[in-house]
């Protein structure tokens, strides 16, 4: 595969009620990172968008997004996965050799909507829904349970990660304010409040508002922007069968297939020594144990090592750092670029070559998509 | 180092009809599917990735391909979602496209449904504007104003402020568009999977309804249907081997353009003819530009074109390039879009008869494709070479367009 | 829209096709309310210059098109414009439809509604005209001038509808139709 280079990006910063209106966010986003890359909204060719009517409250929630995301009169199309998918879709048509330069972004706002009761619609609808017990809570807690007690890793041990997870986030200046907290410990956690056992409050995420843009390009057309791009070297999708009960929850198979995929495309043998950084979006602080196990970043049950040695898991907080839905895999892979690049202030990773970013959807990670990024000198 | 050339091996349809309430959505999915790898002849674990789309207000389920992934050969396999409202089938088949043209995937699965059944349909159509709508009443639009304003046309909404700017330009009369509904209806009846079959209507048969809304009447409009459709695509050295007819696809282009009527934030609408479709235009000039065709009319053997509304394929047909400006109305009196004529246009039905609005758009490709191989049930008497497939959609800004032929001249930009 | 099947209308030469009815599942699900959020920081000066009588359209300054009622966004520069401008009272009817009162179930009598190109603006505004006027008589094209609201109150209707003028092209266009 050749390569395709991420020559900018822009974030918006999350809030919990973010006075701002959809367009407005949006425009923010793209006109940020056009900006930021020195390129004008002439030189766009094609846009990617990434949102979800039943997130926003509307059908067709692109219509009216043509202006604020740059697409009058270009060529554009709407994913409703995550933003990792609309990165996956921007990658397809940057290789085709049909486009120069794409502009992927993705919004929601979780302050308009209640994310938990609309969830409910994801849901099959003969059985689950009628029986109406399968939630974010219940399933991250059914996943944490089969994980303890398939590889005997004690509630301590996972709270130690959500402490490290909240530490990064409090270093991390584009993160959410109300969830830094440096001072946090281990009984912090294993203290706060029980959602569903034994997922505790302060491993979950917490929901705000946010939009993210990055624009990718051809490789030749990437050293003509900037001096420094990030290459997308890998990438790898997968999606598991739908009823929790036929897969095994302390495992992830979509996982293991999409990054084996992303490395045999990357040519990586051994990701635990030559991944320097690993982004992960899970929706718990143990489903990113379990998907970094997936990816081959350490061994099986053993998630808890990766904080000892080996790749660096979420130096920017992760998802503890403020989820918003279709926009968080976004998020994680402009985390990655910020490593490789050298501009992470306040918590950089010296030495980072290479890295690792995922984004997933659907109840207990159902479909993953892992990318591979190679950096400049850094 | 060499590009990938994609095309279409074959493609399927499910039953349509006005209420399939003897399956569920993953069940109408699966008929479609079946249908298509039946007709290619190879094995649903070969193919490498599956693309899905449909218009969620509809049925009241938020990605609903998580829950039929096996029913749809998707398990244990990646998959993407796309959807753009009434060009959901379009985007799914230009995303296909672009899946095996970047050369990661070899053969993929592109799947468009609709089970307008499930739902309201009015609410769902009217919904594309609830956000919009909502702050008027803060600033002194009362509701009863609303209701007469902005729900002007009734269900139709924007086609009859489309029919009413055509009909002034090119002053094509009623009869004009009656004729268009009767071509579409008879030729529905020639096509299996079709849901309004009248092989025996007349021009008098649809002047004689009311009107909806000036000057559209209650005979000219589409249905609402559930359907399912899907196309499979794979790289060109695999279709010589599997297909006696590989169809390329040559171009592809989805411009989008400002909404009408109605703009974010209450601002005024940045369409001011409705009827003039930049975007149409602009995806045009792009798709035959990619595919090498200067000419379209002499070029292009037979075309498919997105018209629930009869003005709009007179529209459509000129706007695309295919005929000149207010010239329709008198190609379709001398029979040039007939089944035996220079051009046919829509002898499947086209959408006037069957609309299941997250497949119809992808419906387009996929009947012009069928006739490419020799294979559709209203084959036309021409042999067809080069053919397209259209889809509009969105507050009238969204348009996808696919140009596609038997032999790969795809121009590498 | 389906056709043929609730109203009792002549359309023979229809063929059905029939589906047993297996299996149904209800269900009516209330799931949350959502909450929009608007920027009005360019509608607030546009209704209080509507209250003070003048018709403000707002300007994008690098690609010189006019908006009305004004926008956040100008798509084709991807920027916030910021320079108002004063329009004229006088305005063309660019597009047109019809509406019918609720007790018209037969639709016979039409009700035009129409969108208004506001002369010096690029955009279109749904709005009414005067009652009593006959939806055959309206044309594309057509002059109107806005009628103000008895009462103007920084609201949306203070221009409440709007009203015809005499068009000397129109007759011209007649006569050589006629020819």
């Amino acid at each position: 595969m050749e390569k395709v280079g991420i020559v900018g990006y822009y974030q918006v910063k999350p809030d919990l009620d973010a006075m701002m209106s959809p367009p407005e966010m949006i425009f923010n986003a793209v006109r940020g990172a056009l900006d930021s890359a020195g390129l004008k909204r002439k030189d766009i060719s094609t846009v990617i968008g990434c949102t979800n009517d039943y997130y926003d409250g509307k059908t067709i929630s692109n219509a009216f997004k043509v202006d604020a995301g740059g697409a009058y009169m270009k060529d554009e199309s709407k994913v409703e996965f995550d933003g990792a998918h609309a990165a996956l879709y921007g990658v397809f048509r940057i290789l085709s050799g049909n486009h120069k330069l794409a502009m992927i972004y993705g919004y929601s706002m979780p302050s308009c909507f209640n994310y938990e009761a609309v969830r409910i619609l994801e849901l099959d609808p003969t059985f689950d829904r009628t029986v109406s017990l399968l939630n974010s809570y219940s399933a991250g807690g059914m996943q944490m349970r089969a994980y303890m007690k398939k590889f005997n890793v004690s509630l301590e041990d996972i709270a130690k990660v959500a402490v490290n997870s909240i530490k990064n986030a409090a270093k991390n200046p584009s993160a959410l304010p109300e969830a830094q907290r440096s001072d946090i410990s281990v009984g912090d956690v294993l203290e706060s409040e029980i959602l569903c056992s034994p997922l505790r409050k302060l491993m979950y995420p917490i929901l705000c508002d946010g939009t993210a843009a990055i624009i990718l390009a051809p490789e030749k057309q990437s050293l003509k922007i900037t001096d420094n791009p990030v290459w997308i070297t890998g990438v790898g999708n997968c999606q598991d069968t739908y009823y929790l009960g036929e897969r095994d929850l302390s495992i992830s198979t979509s996982m293991e297939i999409a990054a084996n995929k992303a490395y045999k495309i990357a040519g990586i043998n051994d990701p635990k020594k030559e991944i320097d950084i690993a982004e992960i979006f899970g929706h718990t602080t143990c489903e990113d144990l379990i998907l970094a196990e997936a990816a081959g970043l350490c061994e099986k049950g053993n998630g808890t090592s990766l904080l000892d040695g080996g790749p660096a898991l979420n130096p920017s907080g992760g998802t503890m750092s403020g989820l918003t839905p279709c926009v968080c895999g976004l998020t994680r892979i402009i985390e990655a670029v910020k490593q490789l690049r050298g501009e992470a202030t306040g918590y950089q990773i010296s030495g980072a070559k290479k890295a690792v970013a995922t984004g997933q959807v659907g109840f207990c990670a159902q479909n993953n998509i892992l990318y591979v990024l190679e950096g400049g000198g850094n | 180092m060499a590009k990938v050339q994609p095309a279409i091996i074959s493609s399927g349809f499910s039953e349509h009809a006005s209420k399939r309430s003897d399956v569920n959505m993953a069940e109408l999915v699966n008929e479609a599917v079946e249908n298509c790898i039946q007709m290619a002849n190879i094995d649903w674990k070969d193919i490498d990735f599956v693309i899905n789309g449909n218009m969620p207000a509809f049925e009241g389920a938020n990605m609903p391909e998580l829950w039929m992934g096996d029913h749809i050969a998707a398990k244990n396999k990646p998959m993407l979602r796309v959807t753009t409202g009434g060009t959901t089938g379009g985007s799914v088949t230009i995303a296909g496209y672009y899946a095996v043209a970047s050369g990661l995937y070899e053969t993929v699965l592109a799947i468009g449904f609709e089970q307008q059944s499930c739902g309201d349909t009015a609410i769902g159509l009217a919904s594309v504007a609830l956000g919009e709508v909502t702050i008027y009443p803060d600033v002194g639009y009362d509701f009863a104003r609303m209701r007469s304003n902005l729900g002007a046309g009734a269900a139709i909404g924007v086609a009859s402020y489309q029919a009413m700017n055509y009909m002034a330009r090119s002053k094509a009369t009623e009869e004009d568009l009656a004729r268009v509904v009767v071509q579409n209806r008879r030729n529905a009846a020639k096509t299996w999977w079709t849901h309004l079959k009248m092989p025996t209507i007349t021009i008098e048969d649809v002047l004689d309804t009311p009107y909806i809304s000036y000057p559209l009447r209650f005979g000219m409009v589409c249905p609402a249907t559930d359907g399912a459709c899907a196309i499979l695509y794979t790289t060109e050295e695999k279709a010589r081997q599997i297909a006696d007819i590989p169809v390329y696809v040559n171009g592809v282009a989805s411009v989008a353009n400002e909404p009408a009527i109605l703009a974010p934030n209450m601002g005024g609408a940045g369409q001011v003819d409705p009827c003039e479709q930049l975007g149409a235009m602009k995806s045009a000039e792009l798709a035959y530009g990619q595919a090498g065709i200067s000419f379209p009319n002499k070029e292009i053997d037979y075309v498919e074109v997105y018209s629930p509304f009869p003005n709009q394929e007179l529209m459509w047909v000129e706007r695309l390039g295919l005929f000149e400006e207010n010239m329709a109305p008198e190609a379709y009196r001398n029979g040039i879009t007939a089944w035996n004529g220079e051009l046919p246009v829509n002898c499947s039905g086209g959408v006037n008869s069957t609309n299941a609005i997250g497949a119809s758009a992808m419906e387009r490709p996929a009947e012009a494709a069928l006739q490419i191989m020799g294979k559709a049930s209203n084959q036309v008497p021409k042999t067809v070479h080069t053919a397209m497939g259209h889809g509009w959609g969105g507050a009238i800004n969204f348009i996808t367009h696919v140009v596609m032929s038997d032999e790969p001249q795809r121009k590498w930009r | 829209m389906e056709v043929g099947e609730e109203i009792k209308m002549p359309l023979p030469k229809y063929i059905k096709k029939e589906y047993k009815r297996s299996r149904t599942l209800r269900g009516n699900w209330y799931l949350t309310s959502y909450k929009y959020k608007f920027n009005l920081s360019r509608i607030k000066p546009y209704l209080k210059g509507l209250k003070e009588g003048y018709i403000l359209g707002l300007k994008c300054r690098s690609c010189n098109t006019v908006s009305f009622p004004p926008r956040l966004i100008c798509g084709r520069c991807l920027v916030k414009p910021d320079q108002w401008v004063k329009l004229p009272e006088t305005a063309t009817i660019a597009t047109a439809s019809a509406s019918y009162a609720e007790d018209d179930k037969d639709h016979e009598r039409p009700i035009p509604v129409i969108g208004v190109r506001q002369d010096g603006a690029d955009t279109v505004l749904m709005h009414n005209m005067s009652e009593n006027v006959d939806f055959n008589t309206i044309y594309i094209g057509m002059p109107l001038k806005a009628v103000w609201a008895k009462e103007r109150k920084g609201s949306w209707f203070d221009i409440d509808h709007y009203e015809p003028l005499e068009d000397p092209a129109n007759e011209l266009n007649k006569e050589e139709n006629k020819k």
